[in-house]
């Protein structure tokens, strides 16, 4: 997988970014994959979870 | 006095009856003594997933500023306001006062829509129009002409061939 780089300044808003880390079925990829830092991950990881609570990015795949 | 980020997700059907609304919410916010540094209408987004019955949903952000005494407050008035249908309050640090990618998001989203939705109007206008006679003639002898381009094509295929064997022949004539 070719190595992602996070932005300093995003938030849950920026969800074209957001997309970038998580996987076709709506799955946060890990940061040994994706080669970004450990406090990057856990900013990415909360800025996640607030999309999906707003509805902007999806849980899983499986929802209509 | 904290800074807070108050993101709506509004009822899409409201249409006419939003900018009242937005009035009539903003009026509230005031009363319990948040101060509005920033108003983001982002508008209508569809949804990533359904929530209830709605599939698309209104978009505000809000950015405030207030005694975090009056956050409980406001959240029970979201609470029981049907045209809300999802809400979050974020502490934030720092007041952004600019638009965010998800307007732009939004606005990209809409002109796709709209240039998709004028395609389609265009093919049914053809579907709803059709001249039967001239297309089905302009269409045989389309059909007819390809036929007549793809014969020759194939004998200067075959006679090139041919003289290169010939060529070959030649050459292996002159080889020996």
């Amino acid at each position: 997988m070719k190595k992602l780089t996070l932005p300093e300044n995003f938030d849950y808003k920026n969800i074209d970014i957001l997309k970038q880390f998580i996987t076709e079925t709506g799955k946060i990829i890990p940061a040994r994959v994706s080669g970004i830092t450990a406090p990057e991950q856990r900013k990415l990881t909360k800025a996640v979870k607030i999309a999906r609570f707003l509805a902007l990015i999806p849980y899983t795949d499986k929802q209509i | 006095m904290n800074h807070y980020e108050l993101t709506l997700i509004l009822n899409p059907d409201l249409a006419s009856k939003f900018d009242p609304y937005k009035e009539h919410f903003e009026s509230i916010l005031s009363q319990l003594g948040f101060n509005i540094h920033y108003c983001e209408n982002v508008g209508i987004r569809e949804l990533a997933y359904t929530i209830g019955i709605n599939k698309k949903g209104h978009y505000l952000i809000y950015q405030l500023d207030g005694d975090p005494a009056n956050i409980n407050e406001l959240e029970t008035k979201i609470k029981y306001d049907n045209s809300v249908i999802r809400h979050l309050v974020l502490k934030t640090d720092t007041v952004t006062e600019s638009d965010s990618f998800l307007t732009q998001d939004t606005k990209e989203a809409k002109k796709r829509a709209e240039e998709r939705a004028h395609e389609a109007k265009l093919k049914a206008q053809v579907q709803q129009h059709p001249k039967p006679t001239p297309s089905a003639i302009k269409e045989d002898e389309n059909s007819s002409e390809e036929k007549k381009d793809e014969s020759p094509k194939g004998e200067e295929e075959s006679s090139t061939i041919e003289e290169n064997s010939e060529k070959t022949e030649s050459e292996n004539e002159e080889q020996s």
